[in-house]
């Protein structure tokens, strides 16, 4: 769902005649809170980065954002029978093959992984491997604070179709297109991803991925995503064609099902970073499920299609 | 303070009480006589509002009421009785009262005076004398030659430079009045009132000055005639339209225009007028716009057109209505990408009034209104259509009542009813044929009453009184649906109210008391007292006022507003009253305040109302003002000091702990001074001063597949830079014995350029992991120096 972000971009159109500069602020000294950003989907094992928050403009270097790890905490992922404890695995230690897969998990670029190296915690024990259905609760326990949280694997619900059109005006561009068929619990949440074959390294959030039934519960509907990119894309991009796919592209679609707190995670998210800087929103506060911290722990019921991009 | 419906024990006391004391007035009336009537200036038949009728033997007198009014009701004898409005000649008549008698005034321009631009037309002495603290009046014509950006005078902008009356800044037109919120201010257009006073997001307000004739503002000793609101009255009156003879004005600007035509239907008794105003920037970029750009069609333009028609029945009866619409419209296309865009938001009112004069000492003033405020948006993309509407409408019926029964009194009591139909966010959407369910289309309903008795009593020569009781109440009725949700938003249960069905009621007793003390030399020492519900609220996310907030009525989950005002203050003129001072403390205490909830995300209505992301607290101000005014001579105007603190405190928000509300200002300074350069130039001046707005900054930040985002710190715990402008114009007057006249009028808005602070982001720049991220705070200034010109004409 666009519309708030359209709405947004145009009332800051209005202001016709402005101009900015750069300024020095002196913030205060702040607490430094525990961040955790973790994962878990089906036949997977969990996966949880925890890293601590840091001042607002405190140096930006290698050396700093590595110290932002946290490290030797007692992290511990149950599934209501087995409750195991997560080791902890710094990717510089991980054989290269097994890298895609956890860039996709954590949400950067391939390349950013193997440059920078990340340390996170998790278990290659099959019986906390996700599975459709079961709820899994984290709790960490870090210098001298304890993190909690819970989160579902919900059962997916599948997509009924997709296509690829052209945009008018253009002759190899357009949107990917899908149905969905909604269930008719109320509050079912959504989080798609697609990765252009040959293209991209990894599964890349759409742009606005995330969306629940509010507006069609129940429904079956036809809507449109807009392609999403690396957080931190290397080159030139082209604004008109952003968002759009290309003709002859072959997209993997993967399309989850989230359960609400989840969701509204990543929607606050979403919406924090498209806000930065909007003057007429409020400050938008992430709304975590960490007790204790800040960040998030999402259980993901995934499908996977493939679609050539055809008009 | 509030109590169940059938406890309405306390309206009867109250009647009787209002029932009680018009006896008793009537009974010490006998033996005296009346003399009454009309005050109107000559030259066009304008009602003369506020002019002081007096009797120069006993050194009392009263004032004309908003229709040119006045009566005097004293013993049997010879006086000589004076009328005085500054800006115009004294008339001063023996008269011999033996009977009751009417007297009608023309009042005549004072060529003199006028010449001199008095900025504020006021009796004399009207500043220490009366029982009235914490007003303005503005008479529009005279702050005419005041600097205004691109031109374009605005009585909301020359309100924000008024002691204890502060500016949002650019790009808003929300006032903050002693530490109350924008939606705290009761703004009325010949009684009507305006929810929305904006044009384009705040740039302008929706009152065309050539419409507007004059502008009292009230922040603190509300009288009991007015309520609903918490921290100030904002009351304008129209012009009636001239009775002598047809006139035009208007002016050209840079970026909009104005029209206004006024003259007698019948003359002496029947006028018009009328009066268009249009932005058109917009429009002017039309022909710009390349009919193959993909923006073809992208515009924004506002009008405002206000009309009033007045009759003068006969000696007792006269009829008065006024209608005012406006509306603004911003239309974005690209037809590229499939998308369009209309914005659209405005009022419509209609106000009927009647006059009637029951007798001598008895005025009635009944008054039909309508008012209605609504904003729109549509959007499409290729199949997607959306909208989203919301507002509120008005039906509004109100008898006023002014008995004077003696020269010591000033009675008013009235009864006001008034049907709320609130909109809040709905919305509807559709891709393709398939409708979205986004929920019944959701309206609120309310009941809003008041009934109030005040009186203006001169008790003796040192002492005088305003002394009001106001009684309201406020009755949410169905349809309704209120639904019970879980933080996520998940149903629990649903309540159904069907039409008409009472959902909540609250009601209150509302006492206002002003008192004057003379002292010698000329001052004296005032206080006052009141107490105000407000049931009903402006909810808004952002930290300006914008069209999208909507108004939403006290509900089941709502309690209303209720604010206890205490002012006291000293007031001392000099030299023949050309100089006004007056000290003024204040100490406001506001409950039931309302904001979003942390977090909270703009919402439709689909299963959800909007008044469950609500929180609630409380809030307090308290401050002092200083003001000094020069009334006349070749330099006038005044200087406007305002220290203050206003804070909140809400239990959900901020963790509880005590914040500054984002419009608490610790220094506010206004100068506004006119130099009469000569008969026909005019220079004035304007420099304002304010501390720093308060907001809420990151704190620290965090890093979430590769992005930055932030983790906020204390509420409004940051302050931007001080806001400080200066302002030039210089007015060259037409000659005026010309038939047909024209100014020019050139200003030049934030003279030395000032990069004020509008608002603050954090750009960043570069990759996380590769170590060549930045960032960088920005500061955004929208308006440096703009210097303008526009044209006026009369004839």
């Amino acid at each position: 769902m666009k519309i708030n972000k359209t709405v947004l971009i145009l009332l800051m159109a209005i202001v016709l005649i402005s101009c900015e500069k750069d300024i020095d602020i002196d913030l205060p000294e702040s607490e430094r809170k525990f961040v955790v950003e973790g994962s878990i989907e089906p036949g997977l094992p969990p996966f949880v980065i925890l890293t601590k928050s840091e001042g607002y403009f405190s140096p930006v270097d290698i050396n700093s954002l590595q110290n932002a790890f946290v490290h030797n905490a007692t992290v511990f992922v149950s599934n209501g029978t087995n409750n195991i404890q997560l080791t902890e695995i710094c990717t510089n230690q991980l054989p290269d093959s097994l890298l895609p897969t956890i860039a996709e998990l954590i949400g950067v670029s391939l390349d950013n992984l193997k440059s920078f190296g990340f340390c996170l915690y998790t278990s290659l024990d099959p019986l906390i491997f996700g599975e459709v259905g079961k709820t899994y609760s984290l709790s960490i326990q870090a210098e001298d604070k304890y993190l909690t949280s819970t989160t579902t694997i919900p059962i997916p619900v599948p997509m009924t179709r997709y296509w690829y059109k052209d945009q008018p005006g253009y002759t190899d561009y357009g949107y990917l297109w899908f149905e969905l068929n909604d269930p008719p619990t109320y509050g079912t949440a959504y989080r798609i991803y697609t990765q252009r074959k040959g293209i991209d390294s990894r599964f890349i959030p759409a742009d606005g991925s995330v969306f629940d039934d509010h507006f069609f519960n129940g429904l079956q509907f036809e809507a449109f995503i807009w392609r999403g990119h690396e957080s931190n894309p290397s080159g030139q991009s082209d604004f008109e064609i952003d968002h759009y796919f290309q003709q002859g592209d072959t997209i993997i679609i993967k399309f989850c099902t989230i359960d609400q707190p989840h969701f509204q995670f990543w929607n606050s998210f979403e919406i924090a970073t498209f806000n930065n800087g909007n003057p007429f929103s409020a400050p938008a506060t992430i709304k975590t499920n960490i007790e204790g911290g800040l960040g998030v722990w999402g259980g993901y019921g995934v499908t996977y299609d493939t679609l050539v991009a055809v008009d | 303070m509030f109590s169940k419906l059938e406890n309405l024990n306390s309206v009867r006391n109250i009647l009787f009480v209002l029932f009680i004391s018009l006896i008793v007035f009537q009974a010490s009336a006998q033996k005296k006589f009346t003399v009454s009537g009309y005050v109107k200036e000559k030259n066009n038949g304008e009602n003369s509002v506020g002019a002081t009728v007096y009797i120069k033997e006993l050194l009392k007198g009263t004032t004309t009421n908003n229709y040119g009014f006045y009566s005097i009701t004293i013993e049997e004898g010879e006086y000589t009785l004076v009328v005085s409005y500054i800006g115009f000649k004294n008339i001063e008549q023996k008269i011999i009262l033996n009977k009751n008698i009417r007297l009608n005034y023309d009042i005549e321009e004072d060529v003199i005076t006028t010449e001199e631009f008095k900025i504020i037309g006021e009796r004399e002495d009207k500043n220490t004398n009366e029982a009235v603290m914490s007003t303005i009046d503005l008479d529009v014509e005279k702050v005419k030659a005041l600097p205004a950006i691109f031109g374009e005078i605005d009585i909301l902008k020359t309100i924000q430079l008024l002691p204890g009356v502060q500016s949002a800044g650019e790009g808003n037109a929300g006032f903050y009045v002693r530490g109350g919120g924008p939606d705290q201010n009761l703004i009325l257009l010949d009684g009507a009132t305006i929810y929305n006073a904006s044009h384009l997001a705040g740039f302008f307000s929706v009152f065309n000055s050539d419409a507007i004739k004059d502008v009292k503002l009230i922040k603190g000793g509300m009288p009991a005639e007015y309520g609903g609101r918490l921290s100030s009255v904002l009351d304008i009156t129209m012009k009636d339209g001239n009775f002598k003879k047809y006139e035009a004005e208007g002016g050209l600007g840079v970026i909009s225009s104005r029209l206004t035509i006024q003259g007698p239907i019948k003359k002496d008794t029947a006028s018009f007028i009328m009066s268009y105003r249009r932005f058109y920037a917009g429009d002017v970029a039309q022909p710009f716009i390349d009919d193959s750009s993909k923006f073809k069609g992208t515009n924004y333009y506002f009008y405002d057109f206000n009309a009033k028609l007045n009759w003068i029945i006969s000696e007792k009866d006269r009829v008065y209505l006024s209608v005012y619409l406006g509306k603004d419209v911003f239309k974005f296309n690209n037809k590229d990408d499939g998308f369009g865009m209309d914005i659209s938001w405005g009022n419509t009112i209609a106000s009927l009034r009647w006059n009637h004069l029951f007798n001598d000492k008895l005025f009635l003033n009944t008054s039909v209104i309508y008012t209605k405020y609504q904003f729109e948006v549509g959007l499409e993309q290729d199949q997607f259509e959306f909208r989203l509407f919301s507002g509120i409408t008005d039906w509004n019926a109100k008898l006023d009542f002014n008995y004077l029964p003696s020269i010591l009194h000033n009675v008013k009591f009235g009864v006001n009813y008034i049907f709320h139909e609130f909109v809040p966010s709905n919305a509807t959407a559709k891709s393709g044929e398939i409708d979205f369910n986004t929920g019944d289309i959701i309206k609120n309903y309310a009941h809003d009453v008041a009934i109030y008795l005040s009186d203006d009593w001169d008790i003796n020569e040192k002492l005088k009184i305003h002394a009001g009781l106001r009684y309201s109440l406020f009755q949410h009725v169905g349809p309704f649906k209120r639904y019970n949700n879980t933080d996520f938003g998940s149903p629990i249960d649903t309540i159904v109210y069907d039409k008409g069905e009472p959902v909540k009621l609250y009601q209150g007793l509302e006492p206002r008391i002003t008192a004057r003390y003379s002292l010698r030399n000329n001052s004296s020492v005032k206080a006052s007292f009141t107490q105000n519900y407000q049931y009903i609220h402006l909810a808004s996310f952002a930290s300006v006022s914008l069209p999208t907030d909507v108004w939403v009525p006290s509900s089941d989950k709502v309690t209303p507003q209720f604010a206890t005002q205490y002012a006291t203050g000293y007031f001392k003129n000099f030299k023949d009253n050309m100089f006004e001072t007056s000290v003024e403390v204040y100490y406001k205490i506001m409950k039931n305040q309302i904001e979003y909830k942390d977090g909270a995300l703009p919402e439709d209505n689909a299963g959800n109302n909007v008044d469950n992301s609500f929180t609630f607290g409380k809030g307090w101000s308290y401050g002092t003002e200083l003001f000094i005014k020069k009334r006349y001579g070749k330099i006038n105007g005044w200087i406007g000091y305002t220290l203050s603190w206003t804070n909140k405190q809400f239990g959900e928000l901020n963790n509880g702990n005590i914040f500054p509300a984002k419009y608490d200002r610790r220094h506010d300074v206004s100068i506004v001074f006119l130099y009469d350069i000569s008969k026909r130039l005019v220079l004035g001046t304007i420099w304002v001063y304010a501390t720093g707005s308060a907001l809420t900054l990151p704190e620290s930040r965090y890093t979430i597949q590769g992005q930055i985002v932030s983790d906020y710190g204390n509420r409004n715990s940051f302050r931007m830079d001080a806001y400080h402008r200066m302002d030039l114009s210089l007015t060259l007057k037409g000659k005026k014995e010309k038939k047909f006249k024209s100014d020019w009028i050139f200003s030049i808005y934030n003279v030395y350029n000032r990069k004020n602070p509008y608002f603050i982001y954090f750009a960043t720049e570069g990759n996380i992991y590769d170590g060549t991220l930045e960032i960088q705070a920005k500061q955004v200034s929208l308006f440096g120096i703009i210097p303008s010109v526009s044209w006026n004409f009369k004839f």
